[in-house]
């Protein structure tokens, strides 16, 4: 017996670089802000559903019991889940079938995220997502594998840089409404974000997200409850989420089938049998700018290859026909990333009733999609979430109200000026209606000095190391690396040569039946030119990181490219694998040492 | 699918770690705590008074009923020893030169129980129940740490 389920609360921190606050102390605030929109109290939550992103941000495992008294999860049902950075959206999804299941009539949504604790960087949390045998020798760091799906996602499809820019520029300038905003700037142009510092080419500075820490809460509720909390529920309609397989060298990177996956399981519940139609308003995941855009089309709104143009011509605008990421998103307010995930259905939620004040998408919108993405470019998590009219549209099986652009937009009287405050509301400012979320004083930025210098600051390095077995399969592979053979395994059920090798196939669920000695050539899918470590400090030379498909089979290998110059590499080029000599091969990945031109390609 | 290993030296690994440190700031409450441990050798708790608990360390807000709290009690410094273990080897195993105590004290006026050394009482064994009273570094030496505390000495007598 599935139960229909609402939200009807919602609160978040400011989103900023250093918080003052303890995790959580910041989850405490983000859950009373919820709780306190909707004028309940820690006794009328049944179940309480947390989230937050990697343990090695805070190198405090079992990170979920560590946050489960802020987030109100005391002497209650309370459980971390964790997709990555699909983590936030599917709190959400958590919580629904939690109070669709008819185990708690009303459930605390909780996602918190504390990223300034990891030193040197952030981004050192990420090397532990790559293969342990196969890629980690390689060094690779995040931004490589961001890098590698935005530059074969625009070769393939032809894509302008300036067009992707403008997703950048629109997040940046919306999130100047947002008074949790960490990057809100209403003036950033396309020009600065070409011009900025190139990272991981085509990825530049002002293409990413910030490191931040925040917090954010819902509080969602059954049907019969929730009409008794708020007269404006806004119902979770649908909920979707896939995984691709682990083996992102394997997969197309071009397009993001596990996020159509993850939409069309959504849709599916929600009746939504014609998104472009009956979709209002979007909150897909943005921690990169070409990252929305690719969603956008994963999530079935747009043709494949064809969301950037919709940037560049102003449909998704705040005023546009589908306005994305209206609350600035990742990009603008911040990306503290479990919380980012959870903050895109608090904005669905604010949207649709019509409290988004500064923010506010014109037309009084019914139906909205959030999307979040994570592990490695593996999950998508979807919800859908619409007004009590947008389900009277569905079950009347019409395609609801149509487009928000059709639906003349009454004025609406709690709406803000247009221009960004020039200072946060106070607390007292936030408890008038429409303006959202409700701020107060939590998420206190320290400076730099006041991080390194806080009394009672303490650091901590986890002294841990590991062996990783390499396993059946990868253990004969790299036996085959050292006699400079690279080997596959082949599948007689789909017919596949897998590259790397395993013992069984995960598409059709059996043993792999025998070893092939595939080709030491192949073809550049897709590359960068990486000009900073995982600790970005600077790269001269830049390395040039490669997806390899390997000739003979049906795989790729994720390696570097070298004798050659970075500027004359190119999607489709031919490589060929150079061996470290004979007596110094170790079994390893590096046995081959880089992956050149092959004869008349290139320079 | 299990292979069998016909050549034991075979078998590989490859080592990693994780190459990062952690800096923990102490947040809004534990701010509080540590300049008061620090520069007046005193320890705060939190009261709720809806829930008649008493947080120590202090706290910014109650787990059990969601109440701001503020650093607004001095608990301790004396208190009773709830619970104790004598330690005698190090996290890897090797022998410690010297057994160390570990006791959980309520401190006076707080609900909490702490954790910190208990130190040396000569040759008394300790006994769950048994008072013990704070020991705190020399102003001087203090830096704003839960290391200003040396730990907790027995002091005699019991409370149960």
């Amino acid at each position: 017996v599935k139960r229909r389920v609402a939200v009807v609360g919602a609160g978040m921190t400011r989103f900023v670089r250093r918080a003052q606050e303890t995790g959580k102390e910041l989850a405490w605030e983000a859950a009373r802000g919820a709780l306190g929109s909707c004028a309940l109290t820690l006794e009328d939550i049944d179940a309480v559903c947390l989230t937050s992103a990697p343990d090695a941000f805070d190198g405090v495992h079992m990170k979920g019991e560590y946050l489960s008294d802020g987030a109100g999860g005391w002497g209650k049902p309370c459980i971390r889940t964790y997709v990555g950075g699909g983590s936030g959206v599917f709190a959400g999804i958590q919580a629904w079938y939690t109070v669709a299941s008819g185990m708690a009539d009303v459930a605390l949504v909780v996602a918190e995220e504390k990223m300034s604790s990891t030193q040197p960087h952030p981004q050192g949390a990420f090397l532990t997502i790559f293969d342990n045998v196969l890629e980690r020798p390689l060094e690779p760091n995040l931004l490589w594998i961001f890098a590698l799906e935005m530059n074969r996602y625009m070769t393939v499809h032809g894509l302008d840089k300036r067009d992707i820019a403008t997703v950048a520029v629109k997040n940046k300038r919306n999130a100047a409404g947002h008074p949790s905003a960490l990057l809100g700037q209403a003036d950033i142009t396309v020009e600065d974000v070409l011009a900025s510092e190139t990272l991981a080419w085509p990825v530049q500075r002002l293409d990413v997200s910030p490191i931040s820490d925040g917090a954010v809460a819902l509080v969602v509720a059954a049907e019969g409850v929730a009409e008794r909390i708020t007269d404006r529920p806004v119902w979770i309609e649908g909920v979707g989420w896939n995984l691709d397989t682990a083996y992102w060298t394997n997969r197309d990177l071009v397009f993001p089938e596990y996020v159509a996956n993850a939409a069309r399981m959504a849709y599916d519940m929600a009746g939504v049998t014609e998104p472009r139609k009956q979709i209002h308003l979007a909150e897909p995941y943005d921690p990169f700018d070409y990252k929305e855009l690719h969603h956008l089309e994963g999530l079935l709104l747009f043709d494949k290859g064809k969301a950037p143009e919709a940037a560049r011509d102003g449909v998704l605008n705040r005023d546009g026909d589908l306005p994305s990421c209206p609350s600035g998103g990742l990009l603008g307010v911040g990306n503290p990333i479990a919380a980012a995930g959870l903050m895109k259905l608090a904005e669905l939620f604010w949207q649709l009733r019509g409290e988004a004040g500064a923010r506010q998408v014109p037309g009084s919108p019914e139906r909205g999609v959030a999307q979040a993405w994570g592990d490695l470019m593996q999950v998508g998590t979807v919800v859908v979430m619409g007004t009590e009219g947008a389900r009277r549209g569905t079950a009347a099986g019409s395609g609801s109200a149509g487009p928000p652009h059709l639906t003349p937009a009454p004025p609406d009287p709690a709406a803000l000026p247009s221009e960004p405050p020039s200072d946060p509301p106070s607390a007292a400012a936030s408890t008038s209606h429409g303006v959202t979320p409700p701020v107060g004083p939590a998420g206190r930025a320290l400076t730099e000095e006041e991080f390194r210098g806080a009394v009672g600051a303490v650091e901590h390095a986890v002294d841990a190391r590991y062996e990783w077995d390499v396993g059946v399969a990868v253990g004969r592979f790299l036996e085959g690396l050292r006699a400079g053979r690279i080997l596959g395994r082949s599948c007689s059920g789909c017919g596949r040569v897998l590259v790397p090798p395993r013992m069984f196939c995960e598409r059709c669920f059996r043993a792999t039946d025998a070893w092939v000695r595939v080709e030491t050539t192949g073809t550049v899918e897709t590359f960068s030119v990486c000009h900073v470590a995982w600790d970005m400090q600077p790269l001269d030379p830049p390395q040039v990181p490669a997806v390899i498909s390997i000739d003979g089979s049906d795989g790729g290998l994720l390696h570097l490219l070298g004798d050659v110059d970075p500027s004359d590499v190119r999607i489709g080029m031919a490589v060929e694998a150079v061996w470290r000599r004979v007596g110094e091969r170790t079994g390893s990945i590096l046995d081959i040492e880089h992956f050149r031109p092959r004869r008349g390609e290139g320079a | 699918v299990i292979e069998k290993t016909s050549r034991p030296g075979d078998v590989r690994r490859w080592p990693g770690r994780i190459p990062v440190r952690h800096r923990y700031t102490p947040g809004r409450a534990g701010e509080v705590f540590f300049t008061a441990l620090r520069d007046g050798g005193v320890l705060l708790g939190s009261r709720c008074t809806r829930c008649d608990m008493v947080y120590a360390p202090a706290r910014s807000f109650c787990e059990r009923c969601f109440a701001e709290l503020s650093a607004d009690v001095e608990v301790g410094p004396g208190g009773e020893l709830a619970s104790f273990t004598v330690v005698f080897a190090a996290v890897d195993g090797s022998p410690l030169d010297r057994p160390v105590a570990y006791g959980l004290v309520r401190l006076d006026g707080a609900d909490t129980l702490f954790l910190h050394r208990v130190l040396d009482a000569g040759d008394e064994p300790l006994e769950i129940g048994e008072r013990v009273e704070v020991v705190l570094r020399p102003e001087a030496e203090r830096t704003g740490s839960i290391l200003d505390i040396e730990g907790f000495l027995p002091v005699g007598g019991s409370t149960g």
